[in-house]
């Protein structure tokens, strides 16, 4: 814990910091690791009704009830044939008022880069709808590149119920 | 009656405790700053709520004493008598008898002598008259507390000789006194009237001190709602041990772990129970104000105000209920004049009563009146474009009369206070859903109409009905449920797209529930389905309308505690919140209301778009 706190409070000084990097489909996505809990094998999923396919539904994680997602389905990263092997693990991402989990295919590692490796997203990807770039910067590392995520934006509200309102109005008509 | 009086008894003795322990600590307060006026205001306003408590109560020992005290305080209040150590220490005094009063009151053994404290304060109060009166110093009045305030020290024993002693020398004193004086009349007036109570306050004064506790604490029901959370992980918590660790153990083992946890789960849940009579009990004064501006006359009747049920429960539905009593009065009863036309007593009856049942309590709110006008609903859901006619009349009667809980209905033409403005209904049942409840509606022609309102006695455990549908298991709440059936494909109808089944009488619409929830996946689950040779069909009720829904497999029927769904998927329809199996896996609490809901507004919008 200690460890941690002192790891965040560098980041906020523009120094070290410390990501937890996983795979989804072939791109690697970085997350700090003050936003990750723990990494759990990923336990029996009860799926909710009316939900976009990607929210895979709740699980029991420790007596706490969790919504997980698989994001290279929301990021359409999913390919047919590695239906098999995925979904081994879960992220617990946690911030003030939400909890969630994330499926991954392998345990992700960690990686300490310093303020200055990670740029803003802003100057890479000119996308006008800025409301849904879940992008947040990149990490260019030598041959390597890590696109840092805001998780959260994934499972704001609007972008779940706009999701579920456009299933509504289909299902409607 | 009895028990009622019990219930007013008890509160008041707890009430009361709490101002005298209020009184004690103002009391401390004020000997460190004795010319803080808002705490001799605090003062002031307690002995007189204290004081028409115990009127009220009939308590009139207790409301003569706390009147004794507010006199002084009034006096106090005014500045005519100037507080002193000596006042303090009656006043202390005072207050300890007024606990021991109020502690009489529940333990019969108790005597408590108060006469002499209380006569101490009056005379401070008559002295302190006399003294203004007299316009003179308080000088001679203070010196002889003093002489008493020494004589308190001696043995009880010594008491008769002392005061024999004291009375001369009083006498002497008094006597030189008055020649000070130039009013020697009020002196001795004075000094009869001390001698008369010297030796009542004097035995009081020789009493020990001893700090007696209320029995009763107060809690705040934030910390209870805190401590029923944590029962609930506890009890998911055991389920989960014993299903892991039921292979390798006997059952038994288990046992002891699981009497003890129910225990907590249900003495806990007991802390929390309030009489419904605490509720039922303020309704009289509602109904008095309905009625009379409804100028009828209005018997309000109360059964079963013992019953027990969750105090939040009846937080939450208290409005609904004052809702439904004022309809009643409002729409229901008619006044006396249609009454006695139509041979029946001129004073119309309220009964409001409640009971306890398997699925908890039940509360029916019942007038005598004229009825629900079916006809008279039907005609304004037309009007209102709701359903055309053709499809109003084959509605059976429940079903027309559920149109009185849609937003904006209301037949009542004319707007008044009480009720017309076509809110309030819907508001009610929102309510009742948001406990987990149920309401229906039951009503004859010219012999009146009955609410019944199915509550839940907690909100923490619900009973319900587990089943299976496509490898995962849900719950829905026995509140909800009607019967469960088992059917061979040939009883069930397909009407158009609709599926219907035949159940004692009723044709009811029924559907799959996988294909409500998961419609991406219902084609070719639907066609499996159909070779099954039997199909298991919950059937539900809401608000009058009825449901047959589908499921996999049945399994058991459990007591559950509920969680609410967190953020991100705190939206979710149809799920009003999850459980944790004994398994580890997450089960699903299904919302039968918004279910029900859901697909009765979507075959409103389908006949809408036909009627256009």
């Amino acid at each position: 814990m200690e460890t941690i706190k002192e790891k965040n409070q560098k980041s906020e000084n523009g120094q070290k910091s410390q990501l937890i990097v996983f795979r989804l489909g072939d791109e690697e996505y970085g997350l700090q690791i003050g936003q990750i809990k723990e990494v759990v094998p990923t336990p029996h999923i009860t799926r909710l009704p009316q939900t976009p396919s990607y929210v895979k539904g709740v699980a029991n994680i420790r007596g706490n009830i969790i919504a997980v997602v698989d994001l290279e389905e929301k990021f359409g990263l999913k390919k047919e044939d590695q239906q098999e092997q995925k979904d081994n693990y879960t992220l617990v991402i946690e911030s003030n008022e939400v909890k969630m989990g994330v499926l991954v295919r392998e345990l992700p590692n960690t990686l300490n880069v310093t303020q200055s490796q990670i740029e803003d997203a802003g100057n890479i990807i000119q996308d006008g709808n800025s409301d849904q770039s879940y992008i947040k910067g990149i990490v260019k590392l030598e041959d390597r590149l890590i696109i840092m995520l805001d998780v959260f934006k994934t499972m704001s509200e609007n972008e779940l119920s706009s999701v579920f309102k456009h299933n509504k109005s289909n299902e409607n008509a | 009656m009895s028990n009622k009086e019990k219930e007013y008894k008890d509160l008041f003795i707890s009430e009361a405790s709490q101002m005298v322990g209020e009184l004690e600590n103002f009391l401390t307060k004020l000997e460190k700053e004795p010319s803080d006026t808002k705490t001799i205001d605090s003062i002031f306003r307690i002995t007189h709520t204290l004081k028409g408590n115990a009127a009220g109560m009939g308590y009139e020992v207790i409301s003569k004493f706390a009147h004794a005290l507010e006199d002084l305080f009034s006096e106090i209040k005014n500045k005519t008598i100037l507080l002193e150590a000596d006042i303090f220490n009656s006043l202390f005094k005072a207050t300890d008898t007024l606990n021991e009063l109020v502690n009489a009151l529940s333990d019969e053994t108790l005597v408590v002598k108060h006469r002499g404290i209380q006569r101490k304060l009056e005379v401070i109060v008559e002295n302190n008259k006399k003294t203004i009166a007299a316009n003179k110093s308080p000088q001679s009045s203070t010196k002889k507390a003093i002489t008493g305030k020494n004589l308190q020290t001696k043995t009880p024993g010594k008491t008769q000789e002392t005061s024999d002693k004291e009375k001369k020398l009083e006498q002497l004193q008094s006597q030189l006194d008055s020649h000070h004086q130039e009013n020697k009349k009020t002196e001795e007036l004075q000094t009869e009237a001390y001698d008369e109570n010297h030796q009542m306050i004097q035995a009081c004064e020789n009493e020990p001190k001893k700090i007696s506790f209320s029995d009763m604490v107060q809690v705040p029901v934030q910390k209870l709602d805190n401590l029923l959370n944590l029962v609930g992980e506890l009890i998911i918590e055991r389920d989960r041990l014993i299903t892991t660790h039921e292979a390798n153990v006997s059952r038994n083992e288990f046992n002891r772990l699981r009497r003890v946890t129910s225990d907590l789960q249900y003495s806990v849940m007991d802390v929390r129970l309030v009489q419904v009579g605490f509720l039922f009990n303020k309704f009289h004064r509602v109904v008095r104000d309905a009625a009379s501006t409804e100028k009828k006359q209005v018997d309000l009747v109360i059964e079963g105000s013992e019953t027990e049920i969750d105090r939040n429960i009846l937080q939450i539905i208290s409005d609904s209920l004052i809702h439904l009593i004022r309809n009643a009065i409002g729409h229901g009863l008619e006044s006396e004049k249609d009454r006695l036309a139509q041979k029946k007593q001129g004073v119309g009856k309220l009964t409001l009563s409640a009971r306890n049942e398997s699925e908890g309590v039940v509360i029916d709110i019942k007038d005598d009146g004229k009825g629900i006008d079916i006809e008279r609903i039907k005609a304004k859901i037309v009007q209102k474009g709701w359903l055309d006619t053709i499809t109003a009349e084959k509605m059976s009667k429940e079903e027309i009369i559920s149109f009185i809980f849609e937003p904006g209905f209301s037949t009542n033409e004319t707007v008044n206070s009480i009720s017309g403005r076509g809110v309030g209904m819907d508001v009610v049942k929102k309510a009742i859903d948001s406990v987990g409840g149920n309401i229906k509606v039951s009503t004859e022609a010219g012999k009146g109409s009955t609410f019944t309102l199915i509550l839940p006695s907690s909100m923490a455990v619900k009973a319900t009905l587990l089943f299976e549908v496509g490898h995962a298991q849900y719950a829905v709440p026995l509140a909800y449920t009607d019967a469960v059936l088992s059917l061979e494909r040939k009883k069930i109808h397909k009407i158009q797209n609709r599926l219907m089944i035949n159940h004692q009488g009723n044709t009811i619409e029924t559907i799959f529930l996988r294909n409500l929830f998961f419609p991406e996946m219902s084609l070719k689950n639907e066609l499996h389905d159909q070779s099954a040779a039997k199909w298991n069909v919950i059937l539900v009720n809401y608000n009058g309308r009825k449901l047959g829904l589908v499921v996999d497999k049945l399994l058991q029927q459990k007591e559950i505690v509920e969680k609410p769904l967190k953020k991100p998927v705190d939206f979710v329809r149809f799920i009003s919140g999850v459980t944790i199996l004994g398994n580890g896996k997450v089960c699903l609490v299904i919302n039968i209301p918004q279910v029900i809901q859901k697909l009765f507004n979507h075959s409103l919008t389908v006949n809408a778009t036909a009627v256009a």
